[in-house]
């Protein structure tokens, strides 16, 4: 076992963890930042995000206008003094990007560009065509460049966090290479290692997002933070979930059912705004958590139509003709083309809510600090309190620049002014896991990694999808706590130490039980309707404030299950109401 | 249906040499080679390593030769393939194991040639670029390191000091930049024997690009840059 | 930034293969890649006849007309047709090549231009041959 000492370890080499370590980096030049991702950083996979990221830039805009959007959209269960943190400091997080060369599109003035996106009263998403994710991460990992004191550990696969005394000493990793083991000695270590939308079939995210991050948290201790709230994106391919972005419908989209109506205003999204005049707020451009329940209701009526056996609606692109197309939804065309053979130009896209985003994650507070001294998280892994119950597009992409830099800054401050950890009981916890990891090797049985994998996945998707009931849930939490005492017999057959994938899916897949068996139990716990957690359980399908305006806690027990408590919602100054969306909104305004 | 796929194996821990490796696996009208590659980790054999991620064509990982060609597996359909379909591991690039490919070379030369904007102006406010200023030098900007150009590339085939396409695309990508101030930093190194003059224009690459960047024309702009450069240091004092 | 490098006498090592002297027999590109590189050879034999007509016609009558026998020979026409379409060839790759590395107008453009040019220039030379 190779030991390394530095200050700070980032584990996550996407938009969050590269903006952390730059902060760090700037923060403090004398700080040694070693940055540890299980891929090349620029396989994160902030690379897939298209659409945008929200920060108020027009005159005729507010700092007021995105918390009010954000807080309505997170169904009052964002912390408010997050939310004003958030919204103040996103502008200029997006011009630091700029400034870094992020090549934003432009109007003729060349000033920055913004478009509409779901659920935001005004214009105020920034945009790289519609790749902006990937311009995003790229502009972050090249400019990473810049710095000698961020030490890049590429295919680092973090095996556990060391702590010791409730503080945080390092993390065990394992260099994929090579299979050898590094016990990186840390004064803070920074969580940005994204979500786990892959403990669900069906999904818009890679391969590598299966919540480790979560996980490893969670088993110290830190508890899982409104992990009910599970996102579907009302636009993915069938079978696949390949994401097709929002900002198709910000550049006037529609959604048919299969008889050709836009079903949309049959659900208080109405009424139809005529064909390419977008409205805010209204219709296409209403919340992802509304849009994707309505699916879900036209497919009851049998409204919806067939593509491979997958029930669809259809996104209808061709009255914006084949410029504006090559101008701003270049990509969408071409990932149509290519895996629906669909031309958007002529063509319908068939479409159907996927898993998109984990709302809920490590709890911290503003600050990004957690439970354990000197561990901070930040991103899709991180419940800041910033999206409660649902989560607006294109809020994301600037809370990875704004809370990135936050923890990449708090980490640094904390490791100047941090004691070192005795060694001997991180000797012993390395040593632990090394124990562990051999036993997972022997002869393979009849389960299988992939196969273990599947049926969680499906488990997940019958009973913690867009709607959810107490028996089905319950059925999925039985099902998944089965699952977890025979991964404890699933060994791994091969016991070759470079690049062993057996082995990697085989810790992944133990982190995803673990997160998906939080997301259930918290779910089955909440017994209201709110934001992306729709219940069909009498007396629990609509809000219920006087018991449920709370966050829910999952801490993970000393057997393995979790046990929910909740949290005070932070409200300073919007008091709860009726969310609102399409004629309704405007009435009340 | 079902296609035979003949993947080169290596494990260094075993072999001295690749050897290649059949396997039978169903394939429809949508089926990738990365879903094929996924299908057989899965169903038949978990210790073929590859990399992958997106499945979208955005991520780059899953590179591969497919019959001899650099290809993204994710974007890589078996249908417009016959009943055998060779994979082999990326060309000119080192093997670690199966059809994982060595890319640290790569990564290195991405940061010779200092890709990332040098100004040192500092402002609360964004630079102005108008879209025609932006279009000067966007294509360039979204190579997405899948590292198909250098499997593509003799050049780099023969002399892996050789800084490649990508790489000389990025260095391209921000001189063209209206934001941007540091040519005169980056050109020493496009100047240089590993530089720009290093490419002979075979032009491979441009046709690999899976974005459709042409790094060939990248590089050879290139050329045209450091050629001014040299004239321009010719009369200076 | 700098990257992790990790020195350990245990590490199993990555297959390096060689890139044979014969890459470019690898497929079809690569072998329209030499065959434009390959076009200097033929274009050298035409050079080769141009500097010794110019040495002759420097030097007696005599020589002159050695020269213009030399140029009646079968496989030195036949070589110097081959030069003929090699430059032909290699001005078409070359003219296909020049707006993606000078994008002063859209390619097709350029491409017509330089056709166009390239058809005037040949035309005045033979009218003023035809004049002399």
């Amino acid at each position: 076992m190779q030991i390394i000492q530095t200050d700070v370890v980032i584990i996550g080499g996407g938009g969050a963890g590269l903006r952390a370590a730059i902060a760090a980096a700037e923060a403090d030049p004398e700080c040694r930042i070693a940055l540890l991702s299980k891929v090349y950083p620029m396989r994160s996979h902030t690379v897939a995000a298209e659409g945008g990221a929200a920060a108020v830039t027009l005159p005729e805009d507010s700092l007021e206008q995105h918390f009010q959007d954000t807080v309505a959209g997170s169904d009052w269960l964002a912390d408010q003094d997050v939310v004003d943190y958030f919204v103040s400091h996103a502008y200029q997080e997006l011009v630091q990007l700029e400034r870094w060369g992020c090549p934003w599109s432009r109007k003729a003035d060349g000033t920055v560009q913004v478009r509409r996106f779901g659920g935001m009263k005004t214009e105020r998403t920034w945009f790289a065509a519609d790749k902006t994710g990937f311009h995003i991460l790229h502009t972050l990992f090249q400019t990473s460049l810049k710095y000698p004191n961020i030490q890049r550990f590429d295919e680092f696969f973090v095996l556990d966090l060391l702590v010791a005394e409730q503080q945080v000493a390092g993390v065990l990793a394992m260099q994929l290479s090579t299979g050898e083991l590094f016990h990186i000695q840390a004064k803070s270590v920074v969580l940005a290692t994204g979500g786990a939308g892959r403990v669900f079939h069906y999904n818009t995210n890679g391969g590598i997002v299966t919540g480790d991050g979560m996980a490893l948290a969670y088993r110290h201790g830190v508890a899982l933070r409104d992990m009910e709230f599970v996102q579907y994106h009302p636009t993915g391919l069938p079978g696949s979930g390949i994401l097709i972005t929002e900002a198709c419908r910000g550049e006037s989209g529609v959604l048919l059912n299969k008889d050709g109506y836009r079903y949309l205003q049959d659900y208080g999204l109405g009424p139809e705004t005529p064909l390419g005049q977008p409205e805010n707020k209204c219709m296409e451009l209403g919340p992802r958590d509304k849009l994707s329940q309505a699916f879900w209701h036209e497919q009851q009526k049998g409204r919806t139509g067939d593509y491979q056996g997958h029930a669809v609606v259809y996104l209808d692109l061709r009255h914006l003709g084949c410029d504006k197309l090559n101008e701003r939804l270049p990509f969408i065309c071409d990932l149509a083309k290519s895996y629906v053979n669909v031309d958007p130009q002529h063509q319908l896209i068939p479409i159907r809510p996927a898993v998109h985003y984990t709302m809920g994650g490590i709890q911290t507070d503003v600050q990004c600090h957690t439970a354990i001294q000197g561990l901070y998280a930040a991103g899709e892994c991180a419940s800041v309190g910033l999206h409660g119950a649902n989560r607006l597009g294109s809020n994301s992409l600037t809370e990875l620049l704004v809370f990135g830099k936050v923890a990449g800054m708090e980490a640094a401050r904390h490791a100047r002014q941090s004691r070192a950890v005795p060694e001997a009981a991180l000797k012993a916890q390395c040593q632990e896991q090394l124990q562990q990891l051999q036993a997972r090797f022997g002869e393979r049985q009849k389960d299988t990694v992939a196969g273990l994998r599947r049926e969680m996945t499906m488990a997940m998707e019958q009973g913690c999808g867009i709607y959810r009931d107490a028996a089905g849930m319950q059925q999925c939490l039985d099902t998944l706590q089965a699952l977890k005492q025979r991964y404890q017999q699933l060994k791994v057959g091969d016991r070759s130490k470079v690049f062993n994938y057996e082995l990697l899916q085989h810790y992944e897949l133990g982190f995803g039980l673990d997160v998906a068996e939080a997301m259930c139990a918290s779910a089955l716990a909440r017994r209201e309707s709110r934001g992306s957690h729709q219940r069909l359980d009498a007396g629990m399908n609509s809000r219920n404030d006087s018991d449920y305006l709370q966050h829910s806690l999952a801490s993970y027990q000393a057997d393995g299950s979790a046990r929910i408590s909740y949290q005070q919602v932070n409200i300073t100054k919007s008091a709860p109401a009726a969310r609102l969306y399409g004629a309704a909104q405007s009435k009340e305004a | 249906m079902e296609k035979t796929l003949s993947i080169v194996r290596y494990n260094p821990e075993l072999d001295s040499q690749p050897h290649s490796q059949s396997y039978q696996v169903p394939v429809d009208n949508s089926t990738s080679v990365l879903d094929a590659l996924l299908y057989i980790q899965e169903q038949l054999d978990p210790t073929l390593a590859f990399r992958w991620s997106c499945r979208m064509a955005i991520c780059g990982s899953c590179s591969v030769m497919v019959n001899g060609i650099p290809k993204l597996g994710c974007k890589t359909f078996l249908r417009d393939y016959g009943d055998e379909v060779l994979l082999e591991p990326l060309a000119h690039f080192a093997t670690e194991k199966d059809l994982v490919p060595d890319i640290n070379v790569f990564l290195q030369h991405l940061q010779q040639v200092k890709p990332y904007l040098i100004n040192p102006e500092q402002s609360e406010q964004p630079h102005k670029q108008s879209p025609q200023q932006l279009a000067k030098y966007r294509k360039f900007a979204n190579c997405i390191n899948c590292g198909l150009c250098y499997s593509a590339c003799p050049q780099f085939g023969l002399n892996p000091e050789f800084l490649g396409p990508a790489a000389l695309t990025l260095a391209q990508r921000y001189n063209l930049d209206s934001r941007d101030q540091g040519k005169a930093e980056r050109m020493p190194e496009l100047n240089g024997k590993n530089g720009v003059w290093g490419c002979t224009f075979v032009g491979f690459c441009s046709d690999v690009c899976p974005k459709h960047l042409d790094p060939a024309a990248a590089v050879n702009q290139g050329k045209v840059a450091s050629a001014t450069d040299f004239v321009i240091s010719m009369f200076k004092p | 930034m700098t990257e992790q490098k990790v020195n350990s006498s245990s590490t199993p090592k990555p297959y390096h293969s060689e890139l044979s002297a014969f890459w470019w027999l690898k497929h079809r590109y690569y072998l329209l890649y030499m065959l434009r590189e390959a076009t200097v050879l033929p274009l050298l034999f035409f050079l080769g006849c141009l500097m010794y007509g110019l040495y002759s016609l420097s030097q007696s009558e005599q020589h002159w007309l050695g020269f213009v026998a030399f140029m009646q020979q079968g496989w030195v026409i036949a070589l110097n047709l081959l030069a003929f379409v090699a430059s032909l060839f290699h001005a078409k790759t070359f003219f296909e090549l020049f707006p993606r590395v000078m994008p002063l107008a859209p390619a097709a453009l350029m491409i017509a231009g330089q056709w166009l040019a390239t058809l005037g220039v040949a035309t005045v030379l033979f009218l003023m041959l035809g004049a002399g």
